[in-house]
């Protein structure tokens, strides 16, 4: 890439991304309707959706990410951009990824949650189009972000000639390994506890899981304290609106971790313990399920084309070993999960 | 009194029941198995605990979610006492789901007794083939278990082999209908009423493969179809999948019966449609209306907070089987129910949450499930 078409689509981010920056105060008037809007639209209460703008949303970027983005992003004859819904900041990357591709783009919001794009429209208005359907045509690009279902759909209807670029379901999970001491156990739990509070674990970035090798004792006590940590949270930032089929989700799943092990009460949602070496995976709504093992990298072997971040905490030398295993998932430092650097799509399975 | 030697009076008292002994009512044998399952099942003893179940009423037994059996064995006793192993089927983890039963003559009895009940419409003997792969050796489907005990007892000849390609009709090469047409010929030559086990997508398979051909089936002939499609073949509506292979067969649509089973239960239940039959003399059902054994009650309960709902309410099943003395008596299922006239009426599963954005839908990771 010359230095001349670099600089051209590092012009084409800059109104975005100062549009990003005035969404992200709540003290300006675009930041409080903002939040206004998002409010209503995600399903988060008011504390969960300022949290989530204050801690997610990529308002000063810094400039070697966004050289990355820039590079990693392929050219496009036209950009087009299909949005998901709740995960609302993840909007302004996925728009950026498609100014960095082509200086036409073409964005359909979610129709459940419209209001983000429309938000970053307004403070950068003229940088892309918003649209009602995507119709691309040989040699445009699609970003998709949504469920594996959406993905498999559009695949289908694409036409000839038109590149795709899926990202689906997925979701996180949490490795702690090797001795910590109590203070650093704390920081360690508080940070998870945002991780997993941000979106009400909406997005394919929450934590789910969270693998201990260590005593089983000690992952009862770590698994209290977490649940502890994020009733405390949800003081601060409550839980937002949960529909009948999610809340009957987690009723079966709290029944089923009942029978198999342990539960902890964690505010609205749940920590939950394993005593057999089945996942249990938690529905969204601030629930994760601890899973003792000793060796980490087999127990998520199977689950690799599902992961897409994982916090690891312990000794640099294993932290290499897992990313070097989990080749799709951005491997961070706990209370980093809801915000990896913008370089790129935060989905990377399919690099 | 050891734990097997009260399971074995609890087994014993639910065969009796289900004879029509009635010195002890379904809620006093249900409960009683629950106090036991409460006392030897850790796991058991937590969902109480954690749901303050006193379990004083048949109602309020807790329900063991189904996933439980994928991830911890529900069962009193050890593997070492395991008398038959049903698995369901598996999930991302390759992990499936286990039914062990330590004694299997209640499972035999019940599942014969209310098999005969809804599926045989005269006393002659029948000629019984599945739909379905040979089964396997030991068994691990509970439904290909219960298919060849129904071609023995059926057939009112006494023991004999069943495993052979004549019986059942899937193989490698996908399903046998010359098979199918040579068991309908054979029956009508020996004046035997032919019982035709399918699961529906088995049934599916077989309308693509007749592609508009008729295969007209002896006069009497019954059908049988459980269980729903898996992604395994195209999908139809169950009304238009039950009026499609009638018009195949040639015979009435009441002669078409669903029947309704898990893997984590014992017991079965039946639409009570096939004409001649005990149950459809007894209980005068309609086509999707289920009707319970005696010794098997569906509770339809809250999805969120898994009280029971008002009567003719929808809820989710819990299903207390009296049958599962040494594993769950009562099992919760996802299956959208509502209680009617005649039984108990199936509205599909309770839809998991939709995925927001892109967080993994349970459905999506969790595969299996039902049998």
């Amino acid at each position: 890439m010359s230095d001349f078409e670099f600089e051209a689509r590092r012009a084409r981010l800059e109104p975005l991304l100062e549009s990003a920056r005035s969404l992200g105060d709540g003290a300006t008037e675009r930041g409080r309707l903002a939040r206004e809007r998002l409010i209503a639209s995600s399903g988060l209460s008011a504390q969960g959706v300022d949290f989530a703008l204050q801690r997610c949303l990529e308002i000063a970027p810094d400039e070697r990410e966004i050289a990355a983005l820039i590079r990693s992003t392929p050219q496009a004859q036209v950009a087009h951009v299909l949005l998901s819904a709740n995960v609302f900041v993840a909007a302004h990357r996925a728009i950026a990824i498609a100014l960095a591709a082509s200086g036409q783009v073409r964005v359909r919001a979610s129709r459940r949650e419209p209001e983000m794009a429309e938000l970053l429209l307004a403070g950068a208005p003229g940088s892309f189009q918003l649209v009602k359907e995507l119709s691309p045509h040989s040699g445009d690009r699609v970003w998709a972000y949504g469920s594996d279902q959406t993905m498999d759909e559009i695949a289908v209807t694409l036409p000839a000639g038109v590149a795709l670029h899926a990202h689906g379901s997925g979701f996180g999970v949490a490795v702690l390994d090797g001795p910590h001491s109590d203070r650093e156990l704390s920081e360690l739990l508080t940070a998870l506890a945002e991780d997993i509070t941000l979106f009400d674990q909406r997005g394919c970035l929450s934590p789910r899981v969270i693998l201990v090798n260590a005593p089983p004792a000690f992952a009862a006590e770590l698994a209290r304290e977490l649940a502890r940590e994020l009733a405390e949270l949800e003081q601060r930032i409550p839980r937002g609106q949960l529909t009948v089929p999610e809340l009957s989700e987690i009723s079966k799943y709290r029944d089923t971790a009942q029978f198999t092990g342990e539960v902890f009460e964690a505010g609205l949602g749940f920590v939950t313990l394993g005593q057999t070496s089945g996942w249990l995976l938690p529905p969204s709504g601030r629930n994760v399920h601890v899973l003792v093992t000793p060796d980490v990298i087999e127990t998520l072997t199977p689950y690799r084309p599902l992961l897409t971040s994982c916090a690891f905490a312990g000794a640099p030398a294993r932290r290499e070993q897992l990313r070097r295993a989990l080749p799709g998932a951005r491997v961070c430092a706990f209370g980093e999960m809801q915000r990896p650097p913008f370089d790129g799509p935060v989905d990377r399975r399919e690099l | 009194m050891t734990p097997n030697t009260r399971s074995d009076d609890l087994h014993a008292a639910v065969r009796r029941f289900a004879a029509g002994d009635r010195t002890r009512s379904f809620a006093d044998l249900a409960l009683e198995i629950a106090v036991f399952q409460r006392e030897l099942s850790p796991g058991f003893a937590r969902l109480c605990a954690g749901r303050r179940a006193s379990l004083t009423s048949v109602d309020h037994i807790p329900g063991v979610p189904s996933d439980a059996f994928r991830l911890a064995r529900v069962a009193l006793h050890p593997p070492t006492e395991d008398r038959l192993r049903f698995y369901t089927s598996g999930t991302t983890s390759g992990a499936r789901g286990l039914h062990a039963m330590r004694v299997t003559e209640t499972y035999h009895e019940l599942a014969l007794h209310f098999g005969r009940a809804a599926l045989l419409s005269n006393q002659r003997p029948h000629h019984v083939v599945a739909l379905a792969p040979l089964l396997d050796e030991p068994p691990t489907s509970s439904l290909g278990h219960m298919m060849a005990m129904f071609m023995v007892d059926f057939a009112k000849r006494g023991a004999f082999e069943v495993r052979t390609p004549e019986r059942w009709l899937i193989d490698d090469r996908g399903l046998n209908v010359a098979g199918l047409e040579r068991a309908a010929a054979q029956a009508a030559q020996r004046d035997e009423t032919l019982l035709v086990l399918a699961t529906s997508f088995a049934l599916v398979g077989l309308l693509d493969a007749l592609a508009g051909r008729a295969l007209p089936l002896p006069a009497g002939a019954v059908v049988m179809q459980t269980g729903g499609f898996k992604g395994k073949t195209r999908e139809i509506e169950p009304g238009e999948l039950r009026t499609s292979v009638a018009q195949a067969f040639g015979i009435e649509e009441p002669q078409i019966v669903s029947e309704y089973g898990m893997t984590e239960l014992t017991s079965q239940l039946y639409e009570a449609t096939v004409p001649g039959s005990a149950l459809a003399r007894e209980r005068q059902g309609a086509p999707g209306v289920y009707a319970e054994p005696p010794w098997l009650r569906v509770v339809p309960v809250d999805p969120v907070n898994l009280e029971p709902v008002p009567n003719e309410e929808v809820g989710i099943a819990r299903i207390v089987d009296l049958g599962n003395v040494d594993s769950a008596v009562a099992i919760q299922t996802q299956d959208r129910v509502r209680r009617v006239e005649g039984g108990i009426m199936l509205l599909g599963r309770a839809a998991g949450a939709p995925p927001r954005g892109c967080s993994l839908a349970i459905e999506e990771f969790m595969a299996g499930g039902a049998r």
